[in-house]
């Protein structure tokens, strides 16, 4: 058995204890695997700029024509035939585009008044940035609580109900989803605020209950009056607090950040649906394998705390998976706000991209969908190349 | 969930009335919903909701009273749910629906009509009926997601297999292919196809099978790997076999459970695909329905006038009965 035994398991404490010239090779090893991981990226990434190009080369009709509208002279066409580059073969187009590329420049609007892309890409891309960073937080803080519960409890009621709902949540689309919440808490705000009294209030009655019924049973009345006092608070709040969304646009920061959160709360929780329900159920999953582990069982035979057992022992271990599906998340995201910004009207990226497909803007799409994907493929490598920096054992499975 | 507060010591109830209580209380809730026109819609909507959940937590105990626990009345719903709409979708043209597809035939229909008798869900801004729209807007959804797996799942296995048994440079090229499709966001690269193609059924079809083909590719790879390194494909090709015939006979039936059962899924992301591309006005244009295209008119009037929103409803259970069936059978799978 000793022969089975991996690196990184017999790896001693110290470094200075490693065996002359081992560290270096490993080290070795692992620049090498990097450096394959980043030319995979690059010729992906060149394959990306291929189809982006030459995709939507293939558009019926003449993007001239789409220009300038109907009444534009044969002279004024040809002019800016000229300036666009299109009078050339197509490989010197794609050449161009591509240098382009490399210097950030991906040419101006087709629609008129013309504007560099670029700009407006940029413009844009804070606002989409923001939909992810808060999206990506939110679903978290609610994911991870669910998960952990879910688990401690596995197949009881809290942990088929809330398994039920994400199921829910995921066969949900992105545009009825958001259509839902704007019906809900723009439209019926009211209605909103009453449920969240009702809830209130059911919820103190049923804790008090379940609380006195524990002290009668001699058990303890915290677990009760934590998970009652929570659907109190949040009842409350959302009774008390509840502000005013506004059904569609974007407030940007420097007005004020309450302004700006409230503009974009909406969007959020349109997106967070799904990223909860994939969540929960990765971690829910990861945290049965974890706490089926002896180790748990030793802690627990200690008489360690449940909350002790449950974050400590179990959730740190059972992170990882978790964390290279957020990081996928994250890329994903950069392209899943299309719906949600074209529902709330955001001008992010999203939006653009469907604006100028309908346009039929050509070059804002090329470089909105090269910009996406290559953002995408490039967070995806950098998730790889962490985890071998996180997690020995990927370098010893996937050898170069 | 529903224990009664029984009281000790007391007469106890036969759990039968129980669970028969609790499904006349979500029918009741129903009733009351259906009945008061007076209070607002949303709180005749939670109503119906809640009565729906007490309804089917009720009847779920009685079913699993009578044919044992492991019974599953949620699949039984959700199979039930794609008949139906199988058949209303293939049946359409016969059934006897008031006037759906063409504007100038319904001009004499009252415009944006609440649910009644004659329009059961309502009229359009052109008096179109709504229920007949969601009826022809099914054909459409279930016609682009089978024919998009079909297509997608088609060449994607295809070439998934082809690669797992030729390895080498072959492989090399389409697992490169692969990544290149994967690094799109799949709506964009939905949207960037629906920008170069025209908006019809076809077309549509054709671009949710680009998209799919990439992940058909990768199963199929994995599992064919799998299966290529098994005892009876070596003995197969010992005896001299051919390449195609180890890749058809041998090879294709052992991985096809799999993608089976895997294409039932795709089915159902397909169709959220179509309908948001349908949302976004880049699919098949009005007046021809599509769940997409009318909720997407809807939402300039969805404030005042909430039932034209009524496509989601089908939209969400056709995902979910088939997310539903699609799990039932992988674990089924599984537990043999």
């Amino acid at each position: 058995m000793a022969g089975q035994v991996t690196v990184a398991e017999t790896r001693p404490a110290g470094k200075s204890a490693l065996p002359a010239g081992r560290g270096r090779t490993r080290r070795a090893k692992t620049a090498r695997y990097v450096l394959s991981r980043v030319v995979r990226l690059l010729s992906i990434i060149a394959g990306v700029t291929f189809i982006s190009f030459f995709l939507l080369k293939l558009t019926p009709g003449d993007p001239v024509a789409t220009a300038l509208g109907p009444e534009a002279t044969p002279e004024q066409a040809a002019r800016l035939r000229a300036s666009l580059g299109l009078d050339r073969p197509v490989w010197e187009q794609y050449l161009d585009w591509l240098r382009g590329v490399v210097t950030g420049d991906f040419g101006s609007t087709l629609s008129q008044p013309s504007r560099p892309v670029s700009g407006e890409l940029a413009a844009r891309l804070p606002v989409t940035l923001q939909l992810i960073g808060l999206t990506v937080v939110l679903s978290l803080a609610i994911a991870i609580p669910l998960a952990v519960w879910s688990a401690h409890r596995a197949g009881r009621t809290f942990d088929r109900a809330v398994s039920s709902v994400l199921y829910g949540f995921v066969a949900m689309p992105g545009f009825v989803a958001a259509l839902l919440l704007v019906m809900l808490f723009v439209f019926h705000a009211d209605a909103v605020r009453t449920a969240g009294l009702a809830l209130a209030c059911a919820a103190l009655a049923l804790t008090l209950v379940a609380a006195f019924r524990a002290r009668r049973r001699e058990a303890s009345p915290l677990p009760a009056l934590i998970g009652g006092g929570a659907a109190v608070l949040v009842g409350g709040a959302v009774y008390a607090l509840l502000p005013e969304f506004p059904r569609q646009g974007f407030v940007p920061v420097s007005d004020g950040l309450g302004a700006n959160l409230t503009s974009v709360a909406l969007p959020v929780f349109a997106l967070t649906f799904v990223d909860i329900a994939v969540f929960t159920r990765l971690l829910r999953g990861d945290l049965i394998g974890e706490l089926a582990k002896p180790h748990v069982l030793a802690s627990r035979a200690k008489g360690m705390s449940t909350a002790h057992v449950l974050v400590r022992e179990s959730l740190r271990p059972s992170m990882f998976s978790l964390i290279t599906v957020v990081g996928l998340t994250i890329g994903q995201l950069i392209g899943g706000t299309i719906i949600v910004e074209h529902v709330f009207r955001l001008p992010g990226v999203g939006s653009l991209l469907v604006a100028s497909v309908r346009n039929g803007d050509y070059p804002v799409v090329q470089a909105a969908i090269f910009v996406i994907a290559a953002v995408y493929v490039t967070v995806n490598s950098l998730i790889d190349i962490a985890y071998t920096y996180l997690d020995p054992r990927v370098r010893q499975v996937n050898p170069v | 969930m529903t224990v009664p507060l029984a009281k000790t010591g007391g007469a106890r109830v036969p759990d039968a009335v129980w669970r028969w209580a609790i499904v006349l209380l979500g029918a009741i809730l129903v009733g009351v919903a259906l009945s008061t026109p007076m209070v607002l819609p949303v709180v005749r909507l939670l109503l119906g909701a809640l009565g729906l959940v007490f309804a089917y937590a009720g009847a779920s105990r009685l079913l699993r009273a009578r044919f044992g626990p492991d019974f599953d009345p949620g699949v039984w719903l959700a199979g039930s749910w794609l008949v139906l709409i199988v058949l209303a979708a293939a049946t359409a043209d016969l059934l006897p629906l008031p006037e759906s597809l063409d504007p100038s035939k319904a001009l004499t229909e009252p415009t944006y009509a609440a649910p009644s008798a004659a329009h059961l869900l309502g009229t359009d801004q052109y008096g179109l009926d709504v229920l007949g729209q969601i009826v022809y807007g099914a054909r459409v959804s279930l016609v682009v997601g089978l024919g998009g797996v079909l297509i997608g799942g088609t060449i994607g296995t295809l070439l998934g297999l082809t690669a797992s048994y030729l390895r080498g440079r072959v492989d090399g090229a389409v697992g490169w292919g692969t990544d290149v499709l994967l690094s799109f966001p799949p709506l964009v690269l939905l949207m960037a196809l629906a920008a170069v193609l025209e908006p019809r059924t076809r077309n549509i079809c054709l671009a949710l099978g680009i998209l799919v083909i990439p992940s058909f590719v990768r199963l199929s790879r994995a599992a064919g790997l799998k299966v290529a390194g098994q005892p009876f494909v070596l003995m197969a090709r010992a005896m001299g076999a051919t390449r195609r015939r180890i890749l058809f006979r041998e090879i294709l039936p052992n991985i096809l459970p799999s993608v089976l059962s895997y294409a039932l899924l795709v089915v159902a992301i397909l169709i959220v695909a179509e309908a948001s591309l349908s949302f976004l006005g880049l699919s098949i244009q009005r007046p021809a329905p599509t769940w997409g295209n009318m909720i997407a008119e809807a939402e300039a009037e969805f404030q005042t006038h909430p039932f034209l929103l009524a496509p989601a409803v089908p939209l969400f259970l056709t995902v979910y009965s088939i997310n539903r069936i699609g799990d039932f059978l992988r674990a089924g799978k599984e537990g043999d």
